[in-house]
């Protein structure tokens, strides 16, 4: 891939990734398990981009983080707060609707190419 | 070696003290997660890599800028700093050549006064740059620290968000018709040379000869005395040129009002100028013997020559700057 389109991509992707990750906090994760549940679905996120987004969420109170300390290794696990729940509902209907025209308008591209 | 510990202690170091621990432990929990079971030295090393640069990953957490001066203030910043700097080393030059000529004694040959004051200027203007870019600098970079406004907009030079008022502040000035600071700091710097001319004449304009040990002066070209009894006129014109220079700067661009004003300076000083130059008693005779001597020329025809090609050349240049005048007021 060209320099040039990775960056591209980089920066389409930046935006989704607040996203993907509020959608799988729903139940309480730690860093690995989230990498891991992301990996599963596709989602290719760097894991130095990832903790320290963690930290971000909480700092703004989206999310909420305890240690587990009852396994043989500590554990920090994040779990959306209530207001990271309201905020990531309103955040999905704005993406849905978005990909919606962004789809109409790639759909139509796609036509013209055709003619 | 302990490579994990080592890039942890490398990522934690460059954050603040009170989320260290936390952010170490966490960091140690995911790296151990991300390993098998039983790990090489490979396999930490790949996972390290794969995290990345201990100080990128350091200021992602910090959620600080790894810049100096970022997008919000970028533009304040350079015009700032095109705006002082000039500021600054004309100042400092005035300042210097002040401190200078005040304790000047008179001693010291023309050609060591200009070389010391060439040499001290330089140093003064490079010196007056590097500290005017390191405080305005280290302004930018603290204030880019502090300022907490969430949305990154770059600021107009009003140190607000840009409005489409801004653009009212802005003189529109055509570049043919606009009076560059350069031009203002070149004719201000005229002013300074030829009035130190004048009243330092009989140290400055002569014959040197060279006697092994640099340049000497031996004879002075004009006599002092006659040339100060002009001195009330002289300062007039020092004034008005001083005068018209600001009054340039100011404006930024020629307008008819300016051009009038030029012609009459130049018409005034022009004409004191030929009174002065014909004096009689102007010009030193041992230097106008010696001239006539170098060009196997009598006496009384150096003289007319020499008045004459002078008072022609100050003629010609008024003439040029009149002209100028008018031309660059009449662009649109």
């Amino acid at each position: 891939m060209s320099t040039l389109l990775n960056s591209l991509t980089t920066e389409l992707r930046r935006g989704t990734l607040t996203l993907a990750v509020l959608s799988q906090l729903r139940t309480p994760q730690y860093g690995y398990s989230l990498v891991q549940l992301l990996e599963s679905s596709g989602i290719n996120i760097d894991q130095s981009t990832l903790y320290p987004l963690l930290r971000r969420l909480e700092k703004q109170e989206l999310v909420t983080s305890s240690w587990d300390t009852s396994e043989s290794r500590p554990r920090k696990y994040y779990v959306l707060s209530e207001f990271g729940l309201e905020i990531f509902l309103q955040l999905r209907e704005e993406w849905i609707s978005n990909s919606k025209m962004l789809y109409g308008l790639l759909k139509g591209d796609g036509e013209d190419e055709l003619d | 070696m302990n490579l994990i510990e080592v890039y942890i202690h490398e990522v934690t170091r460059r954050l603040p003290e009170k989320s260290r621990a936390d952010i170490a432990l966490e960091l140690r929990s995911t790296i151990e997660d991300t390993l098998p079971d039983e790990y090489s030295e490979e396999d930490v090393k790949t996972v390290l890599e794969k995290l990345g640069n201990p100080a990128a990953l350091a200021s992602r957490y910090r959620d600080q800028p790894m810049h100096l001066i970022g997008p919000r203030y970028f533009d304040v910043y350079v015009s700032l700093l095109k705006m002082i700097l000039p500021i600054a080393a004309v100042i400092a030059l005035i300042s210097m050549f002040a401190e200078y000529f005040i304790s000047y004694s008179g001693e010291e040959s023309i050609v060591n006064v200009v070389l010391t004051i060439l040499g001290k200027g330089i140093a003064m203007i490079i010196e007056v740059g590097i500290q005017v870019f390191f405080w305005l600098t280290l302004t930018f970079a603290i204030i880019e620290r502090t300022d907490k406004g969430i949305d990154q907009v770059p600021l107009s030079s009003s140190l607000k968000k840009w409005t489409a008022d801004d653009l009212k502040n802005i003189a529109y000035i055509p570049k043919k018709k606009a009076i560059s600071k350069c031009e203002v700091f070149g004719s201000l710097m005229w002013t300074a040379i030829w009035a130190s001319l004048y009243f330092y004449a009989d140290h400055l304009m002569g014959i040197y000869t060279n006697s092994g040990e640099g340049l000497e002066f031996v004879i002075p070209a004009l006599n002092q005395e006659v040339l100060l009894r002009y001195w009330p006129i002289v300062i007039v014109i020092i004034a008005l040129e001083i005068g018209l220079a600001l009054y340039k700067l100011f404006k930024g661009q020629w307008t008819t009002k300016m051009a009038i004003v030029n012609t009459v300076l130049e018409l005034f000083a022009t004409l004191a100028f030929i009174v002065i130059l014909t004096n009689p008693n102007l010009m030193n005779q041992e230097f106008i013997t010696y001239m006539s001597d170098l060009f196997t020329t009598t006496t009384k025809q150096f003289e007319i020559w020499f008045i004459g090609g002078v008072i022609i050349i100050f003629i010609l240049t008024a003439a040029l700057n009149i002209f100028d005048g008018f031309r660059k007021d009449r662009i649109h």
